[in-house]
């Protein structure tokens, strides 16, 4: 798989290439390894997705629609997710922990990376979805909006929570109640999302950032700032700025904070919005500061040591990765033991010493200070109480706000 | 006829010759083409004559020697500052341009600007007046030919080369042609030098031929001389056909060589004889087919004295018609060619039957023995 | 066919029981055909009619979408968004005309002066093939990085002030700006444009170039009265080749641009994509399709190559 190493790129930024354009937010792993992308998934992802645009009303059934459970039967369990966000053995190939979880309930996973991207994986399940069809998959993992989406558009399974009982109990309380699934009925997080203001010391020669104020309004860094096309984490972060709360904002808060966002581009302030691939712009000083995900800078920090980041005293975003069962799905009770499997917090360790981002599971540190020291004493995996308390979730949105608010922001960003 | 008094329509080559790595397309040559006149390089596929063209035009770089037009060297000259122009091969007309501007080309890349006149004259005199306005790929091959004649005609050059001009045309249009440019050549009085592998094309148009082999001249001359009188096996081939007769020289007899060859005697004028000739030395004997008289074995006694004699068997008779071609088995060769004309015909001149070959000795022709008898044969291009 | 139905039958009256088998040969033309139907149909056609039901639709994910034959979604779409049209039809003609300048001498090289090189050239110029056009993008952000040799160079010798000027550029950088997608579009296509000029050079009969070259023309005279003319048919279709795919493109902007360079691209990706606004995105996409379209019928009809594409 190793095709081709582009000399003047980290691994980080390779891996951002690898993550396609947009909203991606695949994974980082500690040994990040190039994978030849498909541009042609990339282009094909427009036409192909267009073309593809089968649109009946959404098939309304609250709390989803199961199938027959064949979990007794068929000791399988198929599991979709981001590429390169789980943990692999040196070979490359085998994933200890569903190895693990194998030799212990007999269930095998039939392992798939094959989301890049929330919007256009979206596009792919949709028609089966939206038609009541099985889409062959027990697990996927999807962000918290797309998550809140399908469950607002009754795609998604009620989880039983007599199968979660590590799941319960150690989920970290700060994703226990999302608006969008409160109490966790139908999603478990996977992994966590912080959003932070990055910076390269370089770059940067001595001018100080703290907040998104800085970085909108400090002219010495006029043409030299990047944010996020992911709307919620641009605006969310804005939003705590101008003081506002992110899960509790109203139209008007919306509007203010676009208006001042827009008010940085037309100046020239804000160079671009980005998707992962702020990462190179960064290390190579393009950027001098910018928005970024916190599991980027960790493995930035570690190739370069420019880089580095910033929680504003204001807060920062926090969304997740979800694991949800889709309607229709053969093996929702085997889905369900997968997912309370790494709720266990030996296992969940075993998973965050290898990739970068938040753990939900408390109680973790102590398993990955055996395996990693650094990685455990870091706030952006293991979150210490300080920093749990300045993390905000963006609300969630309904389908009408979602669109006239992407349509805005789409707008400042050049549409 | 001569349009200027000067001999700047001289085409003088001294030395020239051309390599490609290793090969040798054209040995050192000196030629000169006289102003006015149609003279045709004449020769199979690969023996230099088109590289030979192609130097004269400023297409080829001589490898050495010097190209002059009358008195001005234009070796180093690029072609578009030539006063030659070439009729080309399969005729290179510009595709994209209809019969007027192709023809209008050279005189407007001179920069003149009322081509009009010039241009509908000359088409005129190809007889395409017609056609000016329509595309090459739309006229017929022998159309397509004058124009390219047009084209390079028009320019008033001091030499109009032609790289086998006719090659794509079928038989009896190709006749056509060769006449309509020995019409055009005498009405416009420029020097030819005409490239083909047709001898009987060069005979037909040229004044002058110079026979190419392997790079060299054989023979140059006017096609009669050329014919009658060749000088070296493969001219004797490659022009027409001839029978060849190894010989001995016997004994010397004033101007006649008397010579052996299968027992019998065969005399040679030496003017006619090309090879020294010493006493027992060999000679090769040329006679052609048509010169022959055939007489049949019964009626020797009436044949004249002094006619060199041979005798043999039919082996095979055609009748084409103006003649019958006979094929004689005889002790000097076994395939002697006899062309007779059917003014009357001898009913007992059938294969088997036996015969004597006689022909005066004027007609005989004497080249040097140490070259390749097949030499110009079509066996010999076969092989 | 006619030739075969209509030619009196010679041979009837010797062999008139035997009818020949025509009748299945008449057939195969359309047999053969089929699967380029099927194809068309199903991945042309089809999508085609599906994406132009979905832009005259009016509804949301959770309500489904119905035809209305709301046509206004068209004019909204053009008036909300004829800037990144404009743009898109104005870098795409830039790095159209860029590609020919760098492509017509190289192709030019290629076909007549490469010589024993000329296949090891065509295998560089298809080389960038090889790895994915995502990646070919990004590598441009290192090669033009605010802090890199390139940018450095240019600042030194003031053509950044002249770009700036220009409004090309902004201060003292290249990426993010009109400037950078033009060049990522231009190096993107190259080879669309290299391939077909190539290919039509190489057809030129060389004779013609002796033919001017006897008949008075300069070098660059035969260039500009034979070669170019001759080799219309490759700078067509090699600049439509570029023209067509660069204007819908989306990845350069994405990648190289700002704010103020995004494309009509970008657009109907976050129109479909972003803000699930599937009509407007199915609008934008044709309007698109029938801009080129007819931009495309005009290069052709004012270039009078129709019988050479």
């Amino acid at each position: 798989m190793e095709q081709y190493e582009p000399d003047r790129l980290t691994p980080p930024q390779v891996a951002a290439m690898r993550r396609s354009l947009r909203t991606g937010r695949g994974a980082l792993t500690r040994r990040s390894l190039l994978r030849a992308t498909a541009g042609g998934t990339l282009a094909a992802g427009g036409l192909g997705a267009l073309s593809g645009c089968g649109i009946p009303a959404a098939g309304k059934a609250q709390g989803g629609t199961p199938a027959h459970d064949h979990s007794a039967q068929e000791k399988v369990v198929a599991f979709s997710n981001w590429t390169e966000y789980i943990d692999v053995d040196d070979s490359g190939k085998r994933h200890p922990t569903l190895e693990t979880f194998r030799r212990r309930t007999g269930i095998k996973v039939d392992y798939t990376e094959d989301i890049n991207d929330n919007n256009e994986f979206f596009g792919k399940i949709k028609p089966q979805l939206a038609a009541g069809q099985d889409t062959g998959r027990d697990i996927i993992v999807l962000t918290d909006w797309l998550a809140a989406r399908l469950i607002r558009l009754g795609w998604v399974q009620k989880l039983d929570p007599a199968n979660l009982p590590h799941a319960y109990t150690n989920l970290s309380p700060q994703f226990r109640n999302p608006d969008w699934d409160p109490g966790r009925a139908y999603s478990y997080p996977w992994q966590g999302i912080s959003t932070v203001i990055a910076y390269n010391k370089k770059a940067l020669d001595g001018i100080e950032v703290k907040s998104v104020s800085d970085l909108l309004d400090n002219p010495r860094l006029k043409g030299r700032v990047g944010f996020l096309s992911e709307m919620r984490d641009s605006m969310g972060m804005t939003l705590l700025d101008m003081g506002k709360d992110p899960a509790r904002f109203t139209d008007d808060d919306f509007d203010a904070a676009a208006a001042r966002l827009q008010k940085a581009v037309d100046k020239g302030q804000i160079r671009r919005f980005t998707g992962n691939d702020y990462t190179s712009d960064l290390t190579k000083g393009d950027f001098a500061a910018c928005i970024a995900w916190a599991g980027d800078v960790v493995q930035l920090k570690a190739d370069s040591p420019d880089v580095d980041f910033v929680i504003p005293d204001s807060g920062y975003m926090t969304s997740t990765d979800n694991l949800c069962v889709p309607n229709k799905a053969r093996h929702k009770t085997n889905a369900e033991r997968l997912i309370d499997f790494y709720y266990e917090p030996e296992q969940a360790a075993a998973l965050a010493a290898y990739i970068n981002y938040v753990t939900p599971v408390d109680g973790v540190k102590p398993y990955l200070a055996k395996i990693d020291q650094d990685a455990a004493n870091n706030p952006l995996i293991v979150p210490d109480k300080a920093m749990q308390a300045k993390s905000h979730a963006f609300r969630s949105l309904s389908q009408k706000e979602e669109t006239a608010y992407e349509e805005k922001f789409a707008k400042l960003t050049g549409a | 006829m001569k349009t200027t008094p000067d001999n700047s329509g001289d085409v003088r080559l001294s030395g020239i010759s051309k390599t490609y790595g290793s090969f040798t397309a054209v040995h050192p040559l000196d030629l000169t083409v006289p102003e006015g006149s149609f003279f045709a390089l004449l020769g199979a596929s690969g023996c230099g004559k088109t590289t030979t063209l192609r130097m004269i035009a400023g297409l080829e770089e001589p490898s050495s020697g010097t190209v002059r037009l009358g008195d001005q060297d234009v070796t180093h000259l690029p072609p578009y500052k030539r006063p030659v122009n070439t009729v080309f091969q399969s005729y290179a007309l510009f595709p994209h341009l209809d019969i007027f501007e192709n023809v209008a080309f050279g005189l407007r890349r001179r920069g003149i600007k009322s081509v009009k006149k010039q241009v509908e004259e000359m088409l005129e005199l190809v007889q395409l007046g017609e056609q000016a306005r329509k595309k090459p790929h739309q006229l017929s091959g022998g159309q397509q030919q004058r124009v390219a004649v047009a084209r390079a005609l028009i320019n008033h050059p001091k030499v109009l080369l032609l790289d086998e001009p006719l090659g794509a045309l079928d038989l009896k249009l190709r006749r056509q042609m060769q006449l309509e440019l020995k019409r055009i050549q005498t009405e416009v009085g420029i020097t030819f030098v005409h490239v083909t592998h047709d001898q009987e094309e060069a005979m037909t148009m040229a004044d002058t031929v110079a026979v190419m082999n392997g790079g060299r001249v054989e023979q140059l001359g006017a096609p009669t001389d050329l014919y009658e009188n060749p000088q070296t096996t493969f001219v004797a081939n490659f022009l027409g056909t001839s029978n060849l007769i190894e010989a001995e020289v016997d004994t010397e007899n004033g101007d006649d060589i008397v010579l052996k060859a299968g027992g019998g005697k065969l005399v040679l004028p030496e003017a006619r004889c090309s090879a020294p000739t010493t006493a027992g030395g060999k000679v090769l004997v040329g006679i052609r087919p048509e010169k022959i008289a055939l007489t049949h074995a019964d009626e020797a006694g009436s044949i004249p004295e002094g006619r060199n004699r041979v005798t043999g068997k039919i082996a095979d008779a055609s009748f084409i018609g103006v003649s019958t071609q006979y094929v004689i088995d005889t002790p000097v060769c076994d395939e002697f060619a006899v062309y007779v004309q059917n003014v009357e015909r001898d009913g007992r001149l059938v294969p088997g039957a036996d015969v004597v070959l006689h022909w005066s000795p004027a007609h005989t022709f004497g080249l040097d023995a140490a070259q390749d008898i097949d030499a110009g044969t079509e066996e010999e291009a076969a092989a | 066919m006619s030739t075969l139905t209509e030619a009196p039958p010679p041979l009837a009256p010797a062999e008139p029981e035997k009818r020949p088998p025509r009748k299945r040969g008449r057939f195969t033309p359309y047999w053969l055909l089929l699967p380029g139907m099927l194809w068309l149909i199903v991945f042309f056609a089809l999508p085609m009619i599906y994406q132009a039901s979905t832009s005259v639709q009016q509804g949301s994910l959770e309500e489904g979408y119905k035809v209305t034959w709301h046509f206004a979604t068209y004019w909204n779409a053009l008036s909300e968004y004829w800037p990144q049209f404009l743009r898109s039809v104005f870098y795409a003609a830039a790095a159209t005309v860029l590609c020919l300048l760098l492509g017509y001498p190289l192709a030019y090289t290629i076909a007549f002066r490469a010589g024993r090189w000329k296949n090891l050239i065509m295998i560089l110029v298809i080389a960038p093939f090889f790895t994915s056009f995502l990646i070919r993008t990004l590598a441009w952000k290192t090669i033009l990085a605010d802090s890199g040799p390139v940018v450095h160079t240019l600042n030194s010798l003031h053509v950044l002030d002249l770009t700036d000027w220009l409004g090309w550029t902004a201060g003292d950088r290249v990426l993010a700006t009109p400037l950078a997608v033009v060049c990522g579009l231009t190096y993107n296509f190259l080879p669309f444009m290299i391939l077909p000029l190539y290919t039509s050079l190489e057809r030129i009969d060389g004779r013609l170039h002796e033919a001017a070259g006897d008949l008075y023309a300069k070098p660059w005279t035969t260039f500009r009265k034979v070669t170019f003319p001759l080799s219309m048919p490759g700078v067509v279709s090699g600049t439509l080749l570029t023209f067509i795919p660069a204007a819908g493109d989306y990845v350069n902007a994405e990648l190289l641009g700002s704010t103020d360079t995004r494309m009509i691209g970008n657009v109907i990706q976050t129109q479909f994509l972003r803000i699930l606004d599937y009509p407007t995105a199915a609008a934008l996409s044709f309007i698109l399709m029938a801009a080129i379209l007819a931009m495309v019928t005009f290069y052709i009809r004012r270039s009078g190559t129709e019988d050479l594409v």
